[in-house]
């Protein structure tokens, strides 16, 4: 007979809604390196060109944002213990945000065509308010708040400000009509996007994850406390002084601040890294690792910008996307869908099972030779793409790209040996 | 039918099988079954997780029932999952520690 016990529930959310959104975050990372790799050609000189905007919002909506949604709708209800508003929201809103995906990647590709870019800006608009309101309800109901949840309330807030930056510059696009530099607004949305959006959400969920994973224990989570607040405080000076067409100084004070912060929260995981138990680091960690040098040196790369016109050196400002997309955002999810992605298909599939019959262990569900071979392709390729840049070597860059391709293969191949677990 | 007593010792054996699929410890040598009391047929477990929010939450629990009853089917286990006192690395066994090359 069996007692059902104090806080023990499940708060999770379908397996399949998750799924969904993971599936096509895989196949959206395969196709952006596969873009990548057939127009090597066209990746250099300056960033506002229609194949490199088409690239990077595969990346950034189909991949990072795509994977992040479904990881918020398996990670806010466990974490902050509180059942997700509505499953239905989060389907209708897949739906609409991967038609909004593919119409803006193909129209940033096919960028003279007649269609436009307000109408999968209005979809992808409508997908994350939908997100926000969908979560932001469910997070009013939570009864035991943490600096998760904080940081995560903040990115939603951000996330909102990105797209909507981002479809007043579709707007302009289809209807010109900004009086200050398209390119200043772009910065703006950009700069909201990775670090107010990505990197918020990134913070806020390394706080739960990474200890949980390494078994870290008795450290102080004051400097992320900083982080916030420096990070944040640094985002809305920007929202405020880029609509003016001289940021002066003040661009300076609150990039300065902004840097402080990223430079607090990597302090505050080296000091979570060096307090873990479990000394050694499985792949999923050391992609992680690697993710969190990738955000030092493209912190450093930013801060540089603050005090010389990074514009005028061919390249530089591509070599800075790339650090920020690739090397570090990139090699984090990919390292977090090798601990993530078993856990849920594992839940799903034996969580039942367990002491009736034999089940794997998580690290069993996937080829761990070939992950290690993910790594040090993908590092490869970072480090031979970036090199091509400098370089300006167009086939070093086929070859670094063509590397970073075979890498995401290796990856996609990895994941879908999971699921089939 | 007459039942034999139910001992201390046999019920950890039994928690012991319940095996944490990410760390690849059983929860006992983790250090993560504070206590089991038992009288007559009613086993009470307390035991905590590593991490309060651990997606494992209502799964370890549901095992550790599932897994005593399934050998001792007649009996009541209550699971009570405590935060106090919260869960340390030194509450681990040695076996546990050498594994995870602390």
């Amino acid at each position: 007979m069996i007692q059902s016990s104090s806080i023990a529930s499940s708060y999770s959310p379908p397996f399949s809604i998750v799924a969904k959104y993971f599936i096509a975050a895989i196949l959206s990372f395969v196709m952006m390196n596969l873009m990548l790799m057939i127009n090597y050609n066209d990746i250099n000189g300056h960033h506002f060109q229609p194949k490199i905007l088409s690239i990077t919002h595969i990346a950034t909506l189909g991949f990072i944002t795509m994977i992040i949604f479904g990881a918020m709708f398996q990670l806010v209800p466990v974490v902050l213990e509180v059942k997700l508003f509505s499953t239905l929201l989060a389907e209708i809103q897949f739906w609409i945000y991967l038609a909004g995906v593919i119409g803006l990647v193909y129209k940033f590709w096919y960028f003279g065509s007649g269609l436009s870019f307000t109408l999968p800006a209005i979809l992808l608009n409508a997908a994350m308010f939908i997100f926000a309101f969908n979560v932001i309800t469910s997070m009013i109901k939570v009864k035991s708040w943490n600096i998760t949840g904080t940081f995560l309330a903040a990115a939603i807030f951000w996330l909102i400000v990105t797209a909507i930056a981002g479809i007043l510059l579709a707007v302009n696009l289809d209807h010109p009509y900004i009086k200050i530099d398209h390119l200043q607004y772009l910065k703006l949305h950009a700069n909201v996007a990775f670090i107010g959006w990505v990197t918020m959400v990134i913070m806020g969920v390394s706080f739960k994850l990474i200890p949980m994973f390494t078994l870290s224990h008795g450290y102080e989570l004051t400097l992320a406390k900083w982080a916030f607040a420096l990070i944040n405080f640094g985002l809305l000076g920007i929202n405020w002084i880029m609509h003016y067409a001289d940021t002066g100084i003040y661009n300076l004070i609150f990039g300065i601040t902004i840097t402080l912060g990223l430079f607090l929260y990597l302090i505050q995981i080296f000091i979570i890294f060096k307090k873990r138990i479990r000394k050694k680091l499985d792949v999923g960690l050391k992609f992680s690792a690697v993710s969190f040098v990738m955000l030092g040196i493209s912190t450093l790369l930013g801060f540089s910008f603050l005090f010389f016109e990074y514009e005028n050196y061919t390249n530089l400002t591509l070599i800075y996307g790339f650090m920020i997309i690739v090397a570090y955002i990139s090699t984090l999810i990919v390292g977090q869908m090798y601990k993530i992605v078993p856990f849920l298909v594992w839940y799903h599939n034996y969580s039942g099972k367990v002491g009736i019959e034999k089940v794997p262990m998580l690290k069993d569900m996937f080829n761990e030779k070939l992950a290690d071979y993910n790594l040090y392709l993908m590092l490869m390729g970072i480090a031979l793409s970036v090199l091509a840049f400098l370089l300006q070597l167009n086939l070093l860059l086929l070859i670094g790209f063509a590397t970073l391709f075979v890498s995401s293969l290796i990856f996609s191949f990895n994941m879908f040996k999971v699921f089939r677990s | 039918m007459e039942t034999n007593e139910i001992s201390k010792e046999l019920v950890i054996n039994i928690i012991r099988t319940v095996i944490d699929p990410e760390i690849g410890i059983n929860i006992v040598d983790l250090g993560l079954v504070y206590d089991v009391m038992i009288e007559g047929r009613t086993i009470d477990i307390t035991m905590t997780l590593t991490t309060p929010g651990c997606p494992m939450h209502g799964s370890i629990i549901d095992w550790v029932q599932r897994i005593i009853t399934m050998t001792i089917p007649d009996s009541i286990v209550n699971v009570n999952l405590v935060w106090e006192p919260k869960w340390t690395p030194d509450k681990m066994t040695a076996e546990a520690k050498q594994q995870l090359g602390m």
